[in-house]
């Protein structure tokens, strides 16, 4: 990491500790839930902008970790971070064979696959009420004794950002680069010596458990579990976040999940529009700034300063 | 000498079409060998059946002694088999230096630092001369250059054995001279088999030991350059049957 950009990380990471003193509750919850959508579309990132695999089964692994973790704490009494861990591995599991279910499919194959296998995961959930209640919602223990916003605010935080600094050792590892090289063209990742069925397995696979974690913490967070976790509509949220800041870099899904998340408050008083209004940004922005806003800011920087 | 690889009774084809039928060949090491004929002969697809992008319906390859038939395409660059393609497929999105490094990489040796492999891509990009391109992405490079990267990036890979398709085409007569200097430094310097797919004629008899002549996906002529160009068959394939 160059000197600059560690600065950059730094002084970000101060100023993400004054929020709570200054903020309202409502607006506290919205950074909560922010901080929850950069881990999504972060790690969504890893696999649609470093590898190409457009998943839509994301929503559907975090919904898995929640419900894991929730069902874990509801019947046996596990401490919700042993949920959230075993969720996370659950979500590992199901990503690697989902991943391995999909080697031989690109495009758009792989995007209705993995569509499929959300719809279902999401139809059973609402289904085996017995377990999950259903559309009910599940109701689950928080992590702390006393409920505050506060600490929920600098328990996101922490994890928020140990999982961008793996996600950015990955980026820049030689992993990250055989995801990049597989991205751009399989056929001569595989001739020049890369295992590309296996780089694609093991990025759906940390993918999908990073989605499981930021699912249980969520789950723990909110307290009511409910099919809308493991939706589509969530799904499209988070891929409009990360389309819109920017696929395929590490800042863009940052900069969306926070952008999109507190315009939505916005915008929620004229109704449920705004996922509609989002992929309708982001359709737009896929064909004509397929860089995202990040990559256009960053266009016009390097323009300015040259 | 010795063979270094040997193909028997490879036999490809796409629905109807059999692009490969019952050829056998084979190259000694240290050969330059030229695989020549006229468009869809099926010269590309006896690359891909050697670097395992496809696996023959019939008859066995091996390469060192080794069955390499249903291997797949890492595994099989991983023993020494590098290639280039006709079409130039460099990864357009990374850098130079990120191209060359996934040729590294690919060796899939975990022993090796990452300085030291930043190291020796850097002096691969010294050797195909793209010195200065390093952080330059490979999408604004030149044909010509995008190709030298393609030729450093398999030899990152340590190849013992080297399938160039095409290198030539579409290079001015200059560029031309340029690709045959690297590819004589690559056989003398790095003592490397080179098997290699050309339309430009005269480039290619003066530097090959040995042509394999593919016509309608079978061969119908091996031998030494002066020996292929006077041979009737070949003649007939490339300017149709003379009445004569």
């Amino acid at each position: 990491m160059g000197n600059k950009k560690l600065w950059i990380s730094f002084a970000f990471i101060i100023l993400a500790l004054f929020p709570p003193l200054f903020l309202s509750q409502y607006w506290l919850h919205v950074m909560i839930i922010s901080l929850f959508y950069v881990m999504m579309a972060s790690s969504w990132n890893l696999i649609a902008g470093f590898t190409g695999q457009v998943s839509f089964a994301h929503a559907a692994f975090s919904g898995m970790g929640a419900y894991t973790s929730g069902m874990l704490t509801v019947y046996l009494g596990l401490p919700p971070w042993l949920g959230i861990l075993i969720g996370t591995g659950v979500a590992a599991l199901l990503g690697f064979g989902l991943g391995y279910l999909c080697i031989r499919m690109g495009g758009i194959y792989l995007s209705l696959t993995t569509l499929g296998f959300s719809e279902i995961l999401r139809i059973i959930i609402t289904n085996e009420d017995q377990w999950t209640r259903g559309t009910m919602g599940l109701q689950v223990p928080g992590f702390f004794v006393e409920y505050s916003k506060t600490s929920y605010y600098y328990l996101f935080l922490i994890v928020t950002i140990l999982l961008l600094i793996v996600i950015y050792k990955i980026i820049h590892s030689e992993m990250g680069l055989t995801f990049r090289a597989v991205l751009n063209d399989e056929v001569a990742a595989s001739s020049s010596g890369i295992n590309t069925v296996r780089v694609r397995v093991l990025a759906f696979a940390i993918s999908s458990a990073m989605s499981g974690l930021a699912g249980g913490f969520y789950g723990h967070y909110l307290m009511l579990i409910t099919p809308d976790v493991p939706s589509l509509g969530q799904m499209f949220l988070v891929l409009a976040m990360a389309v819109i800041g920017g696929m395929g870099s590490f800042a863009g899904p940052i900069v969306g999940s926070f952008v999109l998340e507190i315009l939505s408050e916005y915008i929620r008083v004229y109704g449920e529009y705004h996922v509609l209004l989002f992929g309708l940004i982001a359709l737009a922005m896929a064909r004509f700034a397929p860089e995202g806003v990040v990559g256009i800011l960053r266009k016009k920087w390097r323009r300015e300063w040259a | 000498m010795g063979v270094i690889i040997e193909g028997k009774g490879l036999t490809k084809s796409f629905g109807g079409l059999t692009a490969v039928k019952k050829v056998d060949f084979h190259l000694n090491k240290g050969e330059i060998v030229g695989l020549i004929g006229p468009n869809g002969a099926g010269k590309t697809t006896l690359f891909n059946l050697m670097s395992g992008v496809y696996h023959p319906e019939e008859g066995t390859l091996s390469f060192n002694g080794m069955e390499i038939t249903s291997l797949k395409s890492f595994e099989i660059c991983r023993l020494g088999i590098a290639r280039t393609f006709q079409i130039v497929r460099p990864f357009l999105k990374m850098s130079c230096l990120e191209n060359v490094l996934i040729g590294i990489i690919g060796r899939g040796d975990p022993r090796e630092g990452i300085k030291a492999k930043g190291e020796e891509a850097r002096k691969l990009l010294k050797f195909v001369s793209l010195e200065g391109h390093e952080k330059n992405s490979a999408n604004n490079l030149t044909l010509i250059e995008k190709k030298r990267l393609e030729m450093a990036r398999a030899l990152a890979t340590q190849p013992r054995l080297l399938l160039l398709d095409e290198v030539l085409a579409g290079l001015n007569p200059s560029e031309i001279l340029q690709a045959l200097e690297l590819i004589e430094v690559i056989r003398t310097q790095l003592k490397m088999t080179i098997f290699w797919i050309e339309h430009v004629m005269g480039a290619i008899m003066k530097a090959s030991d040995r042509i394999i002549v593919l016509d309608q996906g079978e061969k119908i002529k091996e031998g030494r350059p002066e020996e292929v160009v006077n041979d009737s068959k070949v003649i007939e394939a490339y300017l149709g049957e003379s009445d004569a």
